[in-house]
């Protein structure tokens, strides 16, 4: 079964688009018939439980595995070397080199991204500081930050090169409820600004954040839809989006 | 063009700098083997002369493998090096930045080895020094490539100290560091010839020995280069870029 309440039906200009996108890791398929359009400036969340299909699907969005069958766009090219410049990622593990300070790594992998003028390379990295809150921290060194400053040193790398579309995997996992408030407020800033944010995510904290979300289940979108219209889905006003996973997961099973 | 390979040298290089225990590990732990087996043999002077150039490739080969395993190894365990395949960086940028950053302390620990052995130890030497030096160059090159690829195929540290006794153990037993290739069982004279480490005790134990110059061992550099060439190319499809 897959309810398809909104954004997935939409005509707008996709900043992501995926149609009937397959995956298999040998004989255990992954992802089965995966369509998803994002639109561009807008926030999408891809919640489900661990082993859903999550990772894969911003691996393969990232171009580091390649579909078994169908199709994946990001800004209307296919993902690899070529977006590489216009997609940020975060993925799920910190990522960062522990010997080097924060400004350090950003400058690295600043530089990875094709900022080879020092000049620019080194205001963007003093913006990437800015934006997740670390400049008081500029020369700490990894190993000497708590857990949630190295999550955002990991964003601020994923960003450094203020690309337009970031997809970020698993990005609120083990923050604290004011750290995950922060890491909001700059996502809806980022949006406000044109950029295209894909989160993957098993907490429904983050779900009510987003434009629009899809809930993934045995690596299929069980449906897709603004919180709202997924709350709206299960007949009761004061349902919550748990209630409403649950619901619609409920309703999967009963198809299967 | 090189900048992200310069990117990425410079950062190994600053990453090793700054685990100081490491950088000591990196000088001290030749300079012990080294002493160990020098002056263990200082009476017997025209063994220790015989076996010293074998010894010397063998040791460069050994700790730069380990070296380089490691470090490639945890760059995909932490997961830096998909953070980086998500850039625009190629596997050219890739190898030739590690090549770049980890040839530096493998020279300098080569470098360390040599002249400690020569010059302390009291190895009796002909040949050019430089020569040598060109050598161990080749060697660390094939053991940087060797480590790269090696990491591919362990999962954690304790998985490519595993790979010690398969690939360097059987070098040293067959290349001529113990006992002359001459003098080795026939088939094993057949595994002997495609061992990189054979021609750089060959290459080595020419110029230390004999006075031999470059010219005179290119047949051993040659051989010894298509080693690290093809090292190379493994390590580079080893690293996925889809």
């Amino acid at each position: 079964m897959q309810l398809l309440l909104g954004v997935g039906s939409r005509e707008i200009s996709s900043a992501v688009a995926i149609k009937d996108l397959t995956f298999s890791y040998g004989d255990r398929e992954v992802l089965r018939g995966v369509d998803l359009n994002i639109p561009s400036g807008s926030t999408f969340g891809v919640l489900g439980a661990n082993g859903a299909g999550k990772t894969t699907l911003v691996k393969i969005l990232i171009g580091q595995l390649k579909p078994d069958a169908g199709t994946v766009s990001i800004l209307a090219k296919q993902p690899g070397s070529e977006l590489a410049d216009s997609v940020g990622y975060m993925p799920q593990l910190n990522a960062l080199y522990e010997a080097l300070s924060v400004r350090e790594n950003l400058d690295f992998f600043a530089r990875m991204q094709g900022l080879s003028d020092k000049s620019i390379r080194r205001n963007a990295v003093e913006v990437a500081m800015d934006t997740v809150g670390l400049r008081d921290r500029a020369d700490s060194i990894i190993t000497e930050l708590s857990g949630g400053m190295r999550q955002r040193v990991s964003l601020g790398a994923a960003l450094v090169h203020e690309p337009d579309v970031l997809l970020l995997d698993e990005p609120t996992v083990g923050l604290d409820p004011e750290l995950r408030a922060s890491f909001w407020d700059r996502f809806k800033e980022m949006t406000a600004s044109g950029r295209t944010i894909l989160i993957s995510s098993h907490t429904m904290d983050d779900a009510a954040h987003c434009d629009t979300l899809g809930f993934m289940r045995g690596g299929q979108f069980i449906a897709t839809g603004t919180p709202e219209e997924l709350r709206a889905s299960t007949g009761d006003d004061s349902a919550s989006l748990e209630d409403a996973f649950l619901f619609l997961s409920k309703g999967g099973d009963a198809d299967v | 063009m090189f900048d992200r390979k310069i990117a990425i040298a410079t950062r190994i290089a600053r990453e090793i700098r700054r685990d100081h225990r490491s950088v000591a590990l990196i000088i001290g732990a030749p300079i012990i083997v080294m002493s160990l087996i020098g002056f263990s043999f200082q009476d017997q002077k025209p063994i220790l002369n015989q076996a010293a150039p074998a010894l010397i490739a063998t040791m460069a080969m050994f700790f730069v493998f380990v070296l380089t395993g490691i470090s490639f190894l945890r760059e995909r365990s932490q997961g830096t090096l998909e953070r980086l395949l998500s850039t625009a960086v190629t596997r050219s940028d890739l190898l030739v930045g590690y090549l770049a950053g980890f040839l530096v302390f493998a020279l300098v620990q080569s470098i360390i080895i040599l002249i400690y052995t020569l010059f302390v130890v009291g190895v009796d030497y002909s040949g050019q020094l430089w020569d040598i030096i060109v050598i161990l160059l080749i060697v660390t090159i094939t053991s940087v490539s060797m480590g790269i690829f090696v990491s591919t195929f362990a999962r954690n540290e304790f998985q490519v100290v595993q790979f010690i006794p398969l690939l360097i153990a059987p070098q040293i037993f067959l290349s001529g560091v113990i006992l002359p290739t001459s003098q080795l069982p026939g088939y094993f004279q057949g595994v002997s010839g495609a061992l990189p480490l054979t021609y750089a005790n060959r290459a080595l134990r020419d110029i230390m020995l004999r006075g031999s110059s470059l010219a005179d061992v290119s047949t051993e550099i040659l051989v010894l280069g298509a080693f690290a060439v093809g090292m190379l190319i493994a390590a580079a499809s080893t690293v996925r870029k889809t």
